[in-house]
């Protein structure tokens, strides 16, 4: 009877992790979609992505740094700072977000300084 | 029975979370634009006038900067990549203008002078400036590491090495054609190294020129530029 229970047990959990996969609702799935098609230079559907994963879970600073990069590669440069902005506030500590973000001020400042579109990156 | 099942969930919890933690970002490349610094239209008529050759003095004392004609390959780059790569209409400035000072500052304050040459040659922008290319012998003596295979110990050893530095340095002057005053100063800087004695001084001229076109271009017109930025698959 215990046995069977730990199959039972072990095959749920199994189940669950693929099932998982295959919810395109999931604020997981959306991600993985969103990079997958980064890959492949479909900025704007990744972009897409991103927003969706970000409105199943707000909190997620991995969404945030993907959604910017999307937006920075589709040249709207303004609400990329803002995202960076925002996925450095929930993992400050993150440097590969840090790293991009870095990356991103030193262009944006100089994209700025010869546009004057906005106010340069603090 | 129970407490093996929850072992082995509480595992797999662990594994999962050690493999989301190590979960490595993924690197991409983007295309950045990069605006034109020039607010042109796109199809003005440029004059490239004289450009002040700082490397003047030490032609004398450097036989290899002689063999060098450094305002006549500068033009015909610059000519050919405007051409090349915007729509432009490029001409060069008549032989017998000459600047009326050998003074960056003061050649960028000669209105007067620059709103002649644009009449002079119909055109609604000049470019100037200043052109600095030089050639450094910087072979040598250098301290590398060294481990005897011997003892396993390492040492500090002088070795000679052989290099020649290339170093190009141009400051952009851009005037109004029509009013002389000066749209633009801008610098550009290269330097290249070889790892030989005596390499060639004009192969090392157009290196430093091929690093330098996209900025020199983007004065003029949009370029793009690549960067690498990483995203995350979870």
């Amino acid at each position: 009877m215990n046995r069977s229970r730990t199959w039972v047990l072990t095959f749920l959990l199994v189940a669950g992790s693929c099932t998982s996969y295959n919810h395109p609702e999931t604020a997981a799935t959306q991600l993985k979609f969103g990079t997958d098609v980064a890959k492949k230079g479909l900025w704007r559907e990744a972009a897409f992505r991103y927003e969706q994963a970000i409105a199943k879970a707000p909190d997620n600073a991995h969404a945030h740094n993907n959604l910017a990069v999307a937006l920075e590669a589709n040249g709207d440069f303004a609400r990329a700072l803002t995202e960076y902005k925002k996925a450095l506030e929930l993992a400050p500590n993150d440097n590969y977000i840090r790293r991009n973000y870095a990356r991103f001020a030193e262009f944006y400042t100089s994209y700025t300084k010869t546009t004057g579109k906005a106010a340069s990156v603090p | 029975m129970f407490r093996r099942a929850r072992a082995a969930a509480f595992a797999l919890g662990l594994f999962a979370a050690a493999a989301a933690a190590f979960a490595s970002p993924e690197q991409v490349k983007l295309r950045l634009p990069l605006k034109a610094k020039l607010p042109l239209r796109g199809n003005e008529r440029i004059a490239l006038a004289p450009f002040i050759l700082v490397t003047d003095a030490e032609k004398a004392r450097d036989k290899r900067l002689q063999n060098v004609d450094l305002q006549g390959e500068f033009h015909r780059f610059l000519k050919k990549q405007l051409e090349k790569k915007t729509k432009f209409e490029v001409v060069e400035a008549p032989p017998d203008v000459k600047l009326p000072t050998q003074n960056l500052t003061e050649l960028a304050r000669a209105s007067e002078f620059w709103a002649a040459v644009g009449a002079q040659t119909n055109s609604e922008i000049v470019v100037s400036g200043s052109l600095e290319f030089k050639v450094e012998d910087r072979s040598g003596y250098k301290t590398e590491e060294y481990t005897s295979p011997i003892d396993g110990r390492t040492y500090y050893r002088q070795v000679y090495v052989e290099q020649t530095g290339f170093l190009f340095d141009i400051v952009f002057l851009v005037l109004d054609g029509r009013t002389g005053e000066k749209l633009l100063q801008d610098e550009f800087k290269d330097f290249r190294q070889t790892s030989s004695r005596k390499a060639d001084e004009l192969q090392g001229l157009f290196e430093n020129l091929f690093s330098l076109e996209n900025q020199i271009l983007n004065t003029f017109v949009a370029r793009d530029r690549e960067a690498e930025r990483y995203i995350f698959k979870d």
